[in-house]
């Protein structure tokens, strides 16, 4: 972000970078669904949305393989498909992002997508998951009774987001909007690191919705949920790296800036260590340390951007 | 409890036992009268049983006989009757009209029952009380109490001399009628009489009867006078310390003019003593939300805010006081004599409690001497709500209770409240709607010597919205053909207890009957294209909402531009404006989509979207002093919205307005954002440049303690610590 005047405001486009956290060589797969509306409203309001999230892959680097289905192609053959596909082709040192739009609905047993044709259920998606070899994979399940889906498809390498926290909650939802909204604005990478987690992600549609709910004087519907609220769960998510900004990268290519970078590490881990010590610090002599080293990690950062 | 001559309901053994209790009870021998409800108790018959419970206070035990004797004689009204005055007595006016509703249907000629009926009416102030009354009265021309309530319902009419007939009539059909004694005594207090014979007339007959001072109370608490009214319920409980309604009537009015500590202790002792109506005990629950407050003084305003809200709301609602102060101050030519108070309630039902048995007060915000209540604008959806207007009315009615010690008709406070709100900026106030489009098209609008009676008694669902409207547009009218001087006159005349009427001849010149004609003829003029033009605009503008879902943009462009201006003011949502823009935007011209949002805003327009919409295009177009006063608009709308604060304060950045970017920015922190990094950082921007410099380095280690890696804050940091 380059001037200051537009901090806060503006969307993170042209320069997005996905997923590329691991390896330069690593490849992010990426199916999005959309599914059947029912009313013309929501055929419309699901399409945009799979449309947004699209063209924010689009722009997203060579490294993003991506699918999106929606309208009448938005079928269970073709998400298997794209799913068996990337089968085929995905390395363990790769990541797998599933996002779901649409209504959902959940009998007890079993979550299903409503899709044209045949719907996909939790453990069936769950089964074609399992068969990708991506090291790291991200379900981000926003229909309507998404909470259903949570048991099926947990795993430990898999994060699961759902726009419900269970699969009663069967009213059309509104957290696919603040995703896609998540992905586009520089306010969800709220730890200003250039890279957007699915965590940061995540807090900032669970956010905008509950907000949506309070101002519209609605009774909330929906209550989003990670890995259906299991304490590790934000864990993954915070090193799900799913979009990546700017310049960050170019200093780690470079040889001679590995001392400023290790030093700049160093600062920052200092400064993680000063804050979870912060109750515990006299005001004072926090503010003090806390200040010495924030300064010193700005000094070490404009030598590493010179 | 009234007094009320019990007949036809008891065995003969006990009929006039009961009846005796009652004269006891009417002549203050409350010993005496004990004593014959204890008898009473014993009695075989359910319904005299339940009179002596009841005559006891043992209301449980009085309406399990009541339910028993009207299970052994179902067809008996007058026990129907009984009942249900026992229910209307202890809260429960639902339960008693269905009784009373009974009754009437198994005897149509019981004027009990319909007395029953015209007191839950008055209870309601529904306009049916006095049709009901009458009846009641041509069932039984003797029946007093029927007499007494339209004396009642005649001065809550603010019709005096009509009460006053009432009243007398009353006293011919019973000398020792205690209401009627009551009403004239009343009158004689309200215009200022420095004595009256009726209060000590009532007590010459019943040396402990409190009721009378009670009635002056309520009187007085409907006219705005609170002292005077805290002051004759203390004296009514002084009277008859049991009185329960009246020292629940004492506890709300002390609460309402910020004395908590005793109004506290009174509603309590109603409470312990098991008088737990919906005033009491909806007045206690919110006393004790009261500790989720925060109360901020300065020299001239107490604001009380919610915790969860302080931070945001109350600098907006500070300053917008102390700006209405400083103008009204000058506007009304004097200074108040203590501090306003303005309670902001973000939960409408907290708010509701402030008005609860005061007919025709504001939906939303409501004023009691110095202090103000009101709706915070998180209470309602962005856009429904104008929270800076209302605060203007209400101050508005501060400075106009107080030039006129509370002396002044309700038409007049609340029409020149309602001009003020158009005053302080031509945006504000509320338009002209569909309701009073329609009180004007089918003449109903009230003449002025009886407007009040719009605001208290309404004869049609809205009439109380109309009469605000018709109001406004008087003092308007006034303001304009005469001059804003003259409103301030007839309110100093006003001030002296002058009628309307008496006024209106002497400041306009005119009989109130000339005024009306006059004043009909210039809104006719000034609303006749919208008035004649309504119905089909109606038909049109659903037509062009259909052609806006689907239909070209042309055409839809075509269509609106025809009948925008039939009816400009209507800018709720679906408004011609807004598919205006909607057809322009569609057509990619984007400067007529801004111009119909601008005239949108200018009209008066409130929903958030639509104004940020506007704000967008105007800044895109480069006119970003535009931008930011549509933007800073939204503040006096809906301010708890983040983004709108974070543009405003990008954009007086832009400007050089520093001090304006750091209370937007401050409100964006305020809003508690997702985004602590950015928010702290534009803070800290925005103090720099209004050279704050340590305050701009506080907030910018904040923005960086969040986001440690943040990188314009990181070189702002290096540039203020001289690197």
């Amino acid at each position: 972000m380059a001037a200051a005047a537009e901090v806060g405001c503006s969307l993170k486009l042209a320069s997005l970078l996905l997923f590329s956290a691991l390896s330069a060589h690593a490849t992010t797969f990426c199916v999005t669904i959309a599914g059947l509306g029912g009313e013309p409203e929501y055929e419309q309001r699901f399409a945009t949305w799979a449309k947004e999230i699209d063209q924010t892959l689009k722009g997203a680097g060579p490294d993003v393989k991506s699918e999106t289905l929606s309208g009448p192609d938005a079928t269970r053959a073709r998400f298997r498909a794209a799913l068996e596909s990337i089968a085929k082709e995905a390395k363990p040192q790769d990541s797998l992002v599933v996002m779901m739009i649409g209504h959902g609905s959940f009998d007890n047993v079993d979550y299903k997508i409503n899709l044209p044709g045949p719907d996909v259920s939790a453990t069936e998606l769950a089964a074609l998951l399992d068969r990708i070899p991506a090291g790291r994979q991200l379900v981000v399940n926003m229909t309507s009774a998404s909470g259903g889906s949570v048991h099926a498809l947990q795993k430990p390498n898999r994060t699961v987001i759902t726009a419900t926290r269970t699969g009663s909650e069967k009213n059309a939802t509104v957290f696919a909007r603040y995703w896609v909204e998540a992905l586009r604005d520089a306010a969800a990478d709220t730890d200003k690191n250039e890279v957007i987690t699915a965590l940061e992600a995540f807090k900032y549609a669970e956010l905008k919705t509950k907000q949506f709910y309070e101002t519209q004087k609605r009774l909330s519907t929906e209550h989003a949920a990670l890995d259906g609220g299991n304490q590790q769960g934000p864990l993954l998510a915070a090193r799900f790296s799913l979009l990546r900004i700017g310049s960050i990268q170019n200093a780690a290519k470079d040889p001679a800036k590995q001392a400023l970078l290790a030093k700049r590490e160093q600062l920052e881990a200092q400064i993680d260590q000063l804050k979870f010590q912060k109750a515990a610090t006299p005001t004072d002599e926090y503010k003090k340390r806390i200040s010495a080293l924030l300064l010193e990690l700005a000094r070490t950062q404009a030598e590493l951007d010179k | 409890m009234r007094f009320v001559w019990i007949i036809a309901i008891a065995v003969p053994l006990f009929a006039q036992t009961a009846e005796e209790c009652q004269k006891h009870e009417h002549y203050g021998r409350r010993s005496e009268a004990r004593q014959c409800f204890e008898k009473l108790t014993g009695s075989a018959n359910s319904a005299t049983k339940a009179e002596g419970f009841w005559g006891l206070r043992q209301f449980k035990e009085a309406n399990n006989a009541f339910r028993l004797a009207v299970a052994t004689a179902p067809k008996n009204a007058s026990y129907r009757v009984r009942w249900g005055r026992l229910l209307l007595d202890r809260f429960n006016a639902k339960d008693a009209a269905d009784l009373f509703q009974e009754a009437v249907e198994l005897d149509p000629k019981n004027a009990q029952a319909a007395l029953g009926l015209a007191l839950v009416a008055s209870d309601g102030f529904d306009s049916k009380a006095v049709g009901m009354a009458n009846k009641a009265l041509e069932l039984d021309p003797k029946l007093t109490e029927a007499q007494e309530l339209l004396a009642s319902l005649a001065l809550e009419d603010n019709t005096p001399e009509k009460a006053i007939a009432e009243a007398e009539k009353a006293l011919k059909m019973s000398p020792e009628s205690f209401d009627g004694m009551a009403i004239l005594g009343t009158i004689d207090l309200l215009r200022d009489k420095k004595s009256t014979p009726w209060f000590d007339a009532i007590l010459k007959i019943n040396p402990v009867y409190g009721e009378g001072y009670a009635i002056a109370g309520k009187f007085f608490v409907l006219n705005r006078r609170y002292v005077e009214g805290i002051e004759y319920y203390r004296k009514a409980i002084a009277l008859s310390p049991d009185d329960s309604a009246s020292r629940a009537q004492l506890g709300v009015n002390l609460m309402r003019l910020g004395e908590e500590k005793e109004g506290r202790e009174q509603l309590m002792k109603c409470f312990d003593e098991g008088f737990r109506n919906a005033l009491v005990t909806n007045s206690l629950t919110l006393m004790d939300s009261y500790k989720n407050f925060l109360t901020f003084k300065t020299e001239n305003t107490i604001v009380k805010v919610h915790k969860k809200e302080a931070d945001l709301i109350h600098p907006y609602v500070e300053a917008e006081l102390k700006r209405a102060i400083a103008t009204y101050e000058k506007k009304y030519k004097m200074k108040l004599p203590g501090p306003v108070q303005v309670e902001v309630y973000p939960d409408h039902e907290d708010f509701a409690v402030r008005t609860m048995g005061m007919p025709g007060l504001g939906a939303l915000g409501v004023t009691f001497g110095n202090v103000v209540a009101m709706d915070s604008p998180s209470g309602r959806r962005p856009g429904t709500f104008h929270w800076a207007s209302t605060l203007w009315h209400e101050l508005s009615h501060v400075y106009v209770l107080s030039a006129t010690k509370h002396r002044v008709p309700r038409w007049f406070t609340e029409g020149l409240a309602v001009h003020e709100e158009t005053a302080a900026a031509p945006d504000w106030g509320d338009r002209l709607d569909p309701e009073a489009i329609r009180a004007i098209k089918e003449k109903k609008l009230l003449p002025i010597a009886t407007l009040d009676r719009g605001f208290i008694r309404p004869t049609y669902p809205t009439q109380v919205v109309v009469s605000y409207f018709q109001a406004g547009r008087i003092c308007d009218y006034i303001a304009k053909t005469w001059s804003y001087d003259k409103l301030l006159d007839m309110m100093h005349d006003f001030a002296q207890n002058t009628t309307t009427s008496e006024v209106v001849e002497k400041e306009l010149g005119m009989k109130p009957e000339e005024f009306d004609k006059k004043f009909i003829a210039w809104l006719e003029a000034q609303t006749k294209s919208t008035v004649d033009g309504f119905d089909d605009w109606k038909k049109k503008i659903r037509l062009l909402t259909e052609s806006a879902k689907s239909g070209p943009p042309d055409v839809v462009i075509r269509a609106g531009l025809l009948i925008r201006d039939v009816y400009p003011d209507y800018v709720e949502t679906g408004s011609v404006y807004e598919l205006l823009y909607d057809a322009y935007l569609a057509k990619g011209d984007k400067p007529n989509a801004m111009a119909q949002l601008e005239k949108y805003s200018a009209v008066g327009g409130r929903s958030s979207t639509l104004i940020k919409k506007l704000a967008a295009l105007q800044e895109e177009a480069g006119k970003k002093k535009e931008a930011a006063a549509s933007l800073e608009r939204l503040n006096y709308i809906y301010p708890f919205d983040e983004e709108l604060h974070r543009r405003l304060g990008g954009l007086w950045l832009d400007q050089g307005n520093t001090k304006g970017a750091v209370a937007e920015f401050s409100a964006v922190i305020a809003s508690k954002p997702l985004d602590q990094a950015t928010s702290h950082f534009n803070l800290a921007r925005a103090l720099k440049s209004d050279n704050r410099t340590e305050d701009a380095k506080e907030q910018l280690l904040l923005a960086l303690e969040a986001a440690p890696g943040y990188k314009p804050a990181q070189h702002l940091l290096l540039e203020m610590s001289g690197k």
